[in-house]
């Protein structure tokens, strides 16, 4: 038996694992003890995160659409010459533009980059995005907006030595298990723990200030609270003097959220908000951490902008055990983002409106690149349903059940006149596709993944591919020579090398410098950086931190008389986003083989609903159908169903409504009715 | 068939190479990032003795965390089960002791083929464990740092030569055709094992009683808030079970690849999992965390004893590395039997 030590494939902790393979085959897995993320722990998902590897259902060869609707097996010759055809006609009769590109948060740095190279060079669009704009998209611009940089701050190391933990809308110990472990073990040494969030998760359940406001209220709260600080006088001037910009006109606006009328609109009380804020602004080690219960929201980006200014306004930014911690959730959608598979950035967050990047990169490449930003995700598919988009390739995401009203997206991969899905398994979404694509698992490639604290780490294959399938980046350069540009590496870290050459914050970033240790944080900007373990030092990344002044606006759609519940979506420790891989993994299906909707006994008894009925759940977007889960940790008036479930996909219930700047959708709140069925 | 050799340290490597031509070793060994694991040796000279417990257990050479059982098609099945012979080497005593509750386990009445066959191929070399972690606790269950009996071959260090004793026929074999490497013991080397036990035995920083957790679950109803608290800190991560070298629970699944043909293998499971008692009708009868932590405990504290006269916990401490929430076995045995079950 051997033993490849590598990188959990799941969310954004980026913990270290040792799979055991014998005879080509991985027969096991366990955690690596002296990695500084998961020391010697890990979550339910990641103790099983081989099984789906051998599943019989993985895609071993491509497979063409005959004109009867059924999939053929294909040769890669065939399925690449036909993909290379279609596009280059698409191409020229309505432009590289009519082109769009989905890329992979799932995937490594160097398949991602390679991605937006073919993007870009290639087709000669910049229409590429990926799911981070369904997750922390408003982190990435809230916090380009005030700090100029939109990563975690600080390390997962520093967490164990805080004295105050913030936690806002992340129910870390079931959604990055790892984090919430170190945050445990900060708690056990003392520190204050304090959560913000309308569920009774398990880590609210340990902290000693559970704030419920009600979802969609946290730009309010978060005023709230730091118009106590302001009053009390316990704003650390110097820092705001020395280091931010804009501070008058954000006090101005502070003035209008007196606790009182905080109370009001969020449901916590004024004296739980005064006794939060005067606790948060006198603890020097303070962090705060927050996810998808502040970014998924027609407001994400002022969500998170008013995360910012709470920071700021204490000081608690640019030291170690400060900072302000954004939770990533997939594995690699912090590399994917760094890797500029973004309609607006090349890699390292390099703006192609700037004209010295662009040419930077034009020199490089060895071609003509476009000027404009292209389409975000969800731009692309109301593309398509204008008409103006004809093709889409899709590499690892499952829209057609992780994209807000899912039935919208379903109609647009049906119009596409050309879909090519590249994944592991026959997703949702491949079900549409003209040409799939077999790729490799993370077991059976090598490459980086960038976790949530910016630590670049290696993983290593450790069984070959399966079936003729390949690793991402090996069909991408195939197909891009096809198509008559010589995309060509003959391993991954050729290409880490030419990220390093064109991104500064990866420049010392090299496969070699990886090997056997737990990876490097960027920035990294030359071959002997040590890596930064916390960001803003001295200097925010922009220069001056801005304050940006925001106002609590209610979200898109409020509950009424036809529509009186609140619903909120999230996800469950057992499953991981739309269940390709969690699903095929006997244990963890079996623990959660069915969506369940969360529901208060309060309103379950007014509804004269029971445990376990069956209920109508309709929105003004869809119906479905489920089982109930009675519980006290979802409040009054709100029910909370996972969206794991293509049977029961509580997106076609969820609000398309988009961030007005960071275009993500409203997943956290909208309304529903429910009935229970007779 | 108990005997007694003393063999020179500079001939370990010699016999361990002329073994390997029969059979696979495996044996811990240092990766580049520090961690201790068991895997085939590939160079005999990297194998590491004077290192903490691997993580995992040897378990998974006996019962592997994915065990294909057969393949299937519609007329003809094809048995999958494992016969390589294996020496592992440098297994600590507790480890053992757990092989030994294993074997109870699987050959008693309903004999498990699967593992028995790994079990008839694979041959232990322990050695007395004369560094014991800080998360050890083997010393209060009589299941190290050293072994009396039930082991194949037990090694000794002293310094520049190892006492090695043999305690069953497999562990003879091994011997056999090696006079020349072995010299028979003198008085002053049981003396120097006696004095290797004795600066083992002080080194334990952990003193469990489980026996008087036993007592206290016994004698003093635990109120089940108290498994409750525990339970808030439990990620239900399964760890504690997939890491504990006791634990042999399996789940079994079909796997269909085309029209009749498929394979059925086992796969680690867990009873801190709610599904793990699922019954028909969405009813699972151990739905709060709580009473499923409770459950294991008792299992492991009473049931066990009752049953098989030990506990189903050998002390080496791999739950209390493994666990996030820091509720492991040492933690909750030391909190019931000093009573301290306060809420914090």
């Amino acid at each position: 038996m051997n033993k490849i030590a590598t990188i959990c494939p799941y969310c954004g902790c980026g913990c270290g694992l040792y799979l055991h393979v014998e005879n080509n085959t991985i027969v096991g897995v366990s955690p690596v003890r002296n990695h500084l993320v998961n020391k010697g722990s890990l979550c339910v998902k990641s103790w099983n995160c081989f099984e789906f590897v051998h599943h019989p259902d993985r895609l071993k060869y491509p497979l063409i659409k005959e004109k009867n609707g059924a999939f053929r097996r294909a040769s890669w010759d065939e399925a690449l010459r036909l993909v290379a055809a279609r596009l280059l006609e698409i191409r020229k009769s309505s432009g590289p533009d009519s082109i769009s590109i989905v890329s992979s948060a799932k995937s490594t740095n160097e398949e991602n980059y390679v991605m937006m190279k073919f993007a870009r060079a290639v087709i000669g669009t910049n229409n590429i995005d990926h799911c981070a704009r369904l997750c922390h998209s408003s982190t990435v611009g809230g916090l380009a907006d005030s700090f100029g940089s939109g990563a975690m701050t600080n390390s997962i190391n520093e967490i164990v030595h805080a004295k105050l933990l913030f936690v806002i809308g992340s129910n870390t110990t079931e959604q990055h298990p790892m984090i919430g472990m170190h945050m445990l073990d900060a708690v056990d040494r003392g520190a204050v723990l304090i959560v913000a969030d309308p569920r009774k998760t398990q880590i609210a359940g340990l902290a000693q200030f559970h704030l419920r406001h009600r979802p969609g209220t946290d730009v309010a709260l978060l005023n709230g609270i730091m118009n106590v600080i302001i009053d009390d006088r316990l704003v650390d001037i110097p820092f705001v003097k020395r280091r931010t910009e804009k501070f008058d006109s954000f006090r101005a606006l502070i003035t209008k959220y007196p606790p009182e009328a905080v109370e009001r609109i969020t449901g916590v009380s004024a004296q739980d908000i005064k006794k939060v804020a005067r606790l948060y602004a006198t603890e020097k080690k303070a962090m705060l951490f927050y996810s998808m219960g502040i970014t998924q929201h027609t407001t994400g980006v002022d969500n998170v902008c008013a995360c910012a200014n709470l920071t700021m306004l204490t000081g608690h930014i640019g030291l170690p055990m400060t900072g302000l911690n954004p939770l990533r959730g997939q594995n690699n959608v912090q590399g994917a983002c760094d890797m500029g598979a973004l309609p607006n950035v090349y890699s390292g967050y390099q703006e192609i409106r700037d004209p010295k990047s662009r040419k930077k990169f034009e020199m490089a490449w060895k071609v003509k690149l476009p000027r404009d930003p292209g389409l975000t995700l969800m731009e692309m598919f109301n593309g398509v349903l204008k008409g103006d988009t004809k093709a889409l390739y899709i590499m690892g995401e499952n829209p057609a059940v992780s994209n807000p009203d899912v039935t919208h997206t379903v109609n647009a991969l049906k119009k596409l006149d050309f879909l090519v899905v590249q994944d592991i398994f026959l997703s949702d979404t491949a079900e549409y596709a003209h040409v799939v694509l077999p790729a490799a698992t993370f077991a059976e490639k090598d490459g980086t993944f960038t976790n949530t604290e910016r630590r670049v780490q290696k993983i290593s294959a450790a069984i070959e591919p399966v079936g003729e399938s390949k690793p991402d980046w090996e069909i991408i350069c195939a197909l891009s020579r096809e198509m008559g540009y010589d995309l060509n590496y003959r391993a991954t870290h050729e290409i880490m090398e030419e990220i390093a050459l064109l991104t500064p914050i990866y420049r010392g970033i090299l496969h070699h410098r990886l090997e056997g240790d737990s990876g490097l944080q960027w920035p990294c900007p030359s071959a002997t950086h040590p890596g930064t373990p916390f960001l803003h030092r001295k200097k925010f990344a922009k220069g001056f931190g801005t304050f940006m002044p925001v106002d609590y606006v209610p979200p898109a759609e409020m509950p009424d008389s036809e529509f009186p519940f609140i619903l909120t979506t999230g996800r469950t420790c057992f499953h991981y986003h739309t269940r390709t891989m969690s699903r095929r993994t006997s244990t963890l299906e079996r623990e959660c083989p069915e969506c369940l909707i969360e529901i208060n006994p309060s309103d379950a008894d007014s509804l004269q609903i029971k445990h376990m009925n069956v209920v109508r759940v309709s929105s003004r977007r869809g119906v479905l159908t489920g089982r109930v889960y009675i519980t006290e940790n979802t409040p009054g008036g709100v029910v909370f169903m996972p969206f794991h479930f293509g049977e029961a996909p509580v997106n076609m219930l969820t609000n398309p409504a988009l961030d007005p700047s960071a275009k993500i959708p409203e997943y956290k709140v909208c309304a529903v009715r429910i009935e229970l069925i007779k | 068939m108990k005997k007694n050799l003393i063999m020179d340290k500079n001939y370990l490597s010699y016999w361990l190479r002329q073994i390997r031509k029969t059979m696979s070793l495996i044996a811990p060994m240092r990766l580049k990032n520090a961690d201790i694991v068991f895997k085939q040796v590939d160079n005999i000279h990297e194998i590491e003795l004077d290192c903490p417990a691997s993580l995992p257990s040897p378990k998974e050479f006996l019962l592997p965390q994915k065990e294909y059982m057969f393949r299937f098609s519609k007329n003809s099945v094809d048995v999958l089960k494992d016969c390589t012979k294996r020496l592992i080497f440098g297994v600590r005593s507790c480890d053992i002791s757990a092989i030994d509750l294993m074997d109870r386990f699987f050959g008693e009445k309903f004999v498990d083929e699967y593992y028995m066959s790994r079990r008839e191929n694979t041959v232990f070399i322990s050695i007395v464990c004369n560094n014991p972690d800080p998360t050890c606790f083997c010393i209060g269950l009589g299941t190290g740092p050293f072994l009396k009996s039930n082991f194949d071959i037990q090694l000794t260090d002293l310094g520049d030569r190892y006492l090695v004793e043999t305690g069953s026929k497999q562990g003879a074999d091994l011997i056999r055709g090696y006079s020349h490497l072995f010299s028979r013991p003198k008085k002053s080397d049981y003396d120097d094992q006696y004095e290797v036990i004795l600066s083992s035995q002080s080194k334990f920083e952990k003193r469990i009683s489980l026996e008087n957790t036993r007592q206290k679950i016994l004698n003093e109803k635990i109120n089940d808030l108290f498994w409750d608290w525990i339970a808030r800190r439990c990620f239900e991560c399964g760890g504690c079970v997939y890491a504990c070298p006791v634990c042999t629970c399996f789940n079994v699944v079909d796997r269909m690849e085309q029209e009749g043909d498929g394979y059925r293998f086992r796969i680690w499971d867990a009873c801190m999992f709610k599904g793990f008692t699922r019954m028909a009708g969405n009813v699972w009868p151990a739905e709060k965390k709580g009473s499923r932590i409770k459950q294991r405990y008792f299992h492991k504290l009473l049931y066990y004893p009752d049953h098989f006269g030990r506990f189903g916990c050998v002390g080496c401490g791999r739950c209390t590395i493994t666990c996030p929430g820091h509720v492991d076995m040492a933690t909750i045995a030391h909190r019931i039997d000093v009573g301290d079950r306060r809420r914090r």
